[in-house]
């Protein structure tokens, strides 16, 4: 038997499926912790072969006093100031990233909860068809 | 006026209807369009710069998602600089590789700004994007709108100075690159550029989205004004003469396309025909839903439905669409 009321369920659950829906089953697939902890290791990832593309270009731009300047200058001070400001804005891209993924995952489970709401009752109207 | 909101209408119905088939097409005509300007300024690379690698790219682009147009851009401009010289690609890489991984890593969904602001700019338009983006956007449009401008005006760097660093000798790598980033890091332009279209996109989204008549109009008047305001400030604190009458003349310009977008693509939630399959116990489905629109003239069909399975041969109900 074709119940319309069904169908048109079924319809919209499938149109969900195929477009806002594909990102937010791939998302809620993740336990919240594990999909924002990944999300935030690749943010890491990325936030360091940037520091270190500026850093090439900082020390490219003036190579020739750099090359000189090597000699004199305190070794470890450069280093320490470039360990600080590495872990200065790593932090701090991983904390927006953080944020950003932390708001992503809760939208991705909100839209997700009326989509199983709709699974229910899709699973309910079988159901009633079954036993009468 | 109502010509117009029946004209509006029946262009929406055919979009609704026809999406599978529009869709391609503008992106087949936006990679070709931004590809032919890219080699058209950039044209150092020979095997690029024929028409037919052109047309086999943006076909490809056409049924690729919106993202790959900007991808096979970025791919463009570098080649291009490569064959011209090899620190100019590495810089504008360096840039596009940062871009990349510090925003565009969060795909959020106005990436195709990326390569629509600078086509704007070459059509002297530039600022219709901010407004727009402030329309349609979200406040994070702005950043966006910056990764744009910053494009732009790296690649722009490059075109305008092209003698002078071909001039360079071969050996003066270290200097070469200076330049350039020297170019890029101290164009004062690009950052009031950037700090007035970031401005203009936060000013139009803040008024669009208050509960009061006419508020998009009144936001992209604010957007526009703001513009001008923010340009020229920049222009006297940092002395870039840039010319008044331009400025003027392109925001004025800009604000009437917007109004023209605003009427036309007033809300992006349209609804598109859907063709969706799915099974159960008993059927296979196969629907196609299409969006109601109310047209000025009713226009019924009546289908009937029959289920597939020999010997059955029952029928549902005839649905009625119009």
């Amino acid at each position: 038997m074709l119940n319309e009321e069904r169908v048109v369920l079924m319809t919209k659950m499938a149109s969900y499926e195929a477009h806002e829906g594909k990102k937010c089953l791939a998302i809620g697939s993740y336990f919240r912790n594990d999909y924002i902890g990944w999300q935030v290791l690749k943010s890491i990832i990325s936030a360091t072969i940037a520091f270190v593309v500026v850093f090439a270009m900082y020390i490219f731009y003036d190579f020739e006093i750099f090359m000189t300047e090597i000699y004199k200058m305190d070794l470890l001070e450069f280093a320490k100031n470039v360990l600080f400001l590495y872990l200065g804005t790593v932090g701090a891209y991983a904390l927006i990233s953080y944020g950003i993924y932390a708001v992503r995952y809760s939208r991705a489970s909100k839209s997700l909860r009326a989509y199983y709401m709709n699974l229910h009752k899709l699973s309910a109207m079988y159901k009633n068809e079954r036993n009468g | 006026m109502t010509t117009l909101l029946v004209a509006k209408q029946v262009l929406m119905t055919i979009y609704s209807k026809y999406e599978v088939y529009i869709t391609p097409l503008l992106k087949f005509l936006l990679a070709l369009i931004t590809l032919v300007l890219i080699n058209s300024r950039l044209g150092y690379m020979e095997t690029i710069d024929r028409m037919t690698v052109v047309l086999i790219v943006a076909l490809m682009c056409s049924f690729m998602p919106m993202n790959f147009i900007v991808l096979m851009s970025a791919v463009f401009v570098l080649l291009h600089l490569y064959t011209f010289s090899m620190e100019c690609a590495a810089v504008i890489g360096a840039g596009f590789l940062l871009l990349f991984l510090l925003y565009l890593r969060f795909s959020p969904k106005d990436t195709v700004v990326v390569v629509l602001l600078p086509l704007c700019f070459l059509l002297r338009i530039p600022y219709v994007i901010p407004i727009s983006m402030g329309l349609v956007g979200a406040p994070t449009s702005a950043v966006s709108v910056a990764c744009g401008v910053m494009v732009y005006y790296m690649i722009h760097y490059v075109t305008q100075n092209a003698t002078v660093i071909a001039a360079m000798a071969d050996e003066e790598t270290a200097a070469k690159f200076k330049f350039i980033i020297d170019g890029l890091m101290k164009n004062r332009e690009m950052v009031v550029t950037i700090a007035a279209f970031a401005m203009t996109v936060i000013v139009v989204y803040l008024l669009r989205r208050l509960s009061i008549d006419y508020a998009w109009t009144i936001a992209m008047t604010a957007g526009a004004v703001v513009n001008i305001m923010v340009l020229l400030v920049g222009d006297l604190i940092f002395e870039i003469n840039q010319p008044l009458i331009s400025v003027i003349l392109g925001t004025v310009i800009s604000f009437l396309l917007a109004l023209v977008l605003q009427f036309f693509v007033f809300y992006v939630d349209y609804s598109r025909t859907e063709k969706v399959q799915f099974e159960d116990d008993e059927y296979y489905y196969y629907v196609k839903a299409v969006p109601k629109v109310t047209v000025a003239k009713p226009d019924k069909k009546v289908k009937q439905i029959s289920s597939t399975r020999s010997g059955t041969g029952r029928s549902t109900r005839p649905t009625h669409h119009s």
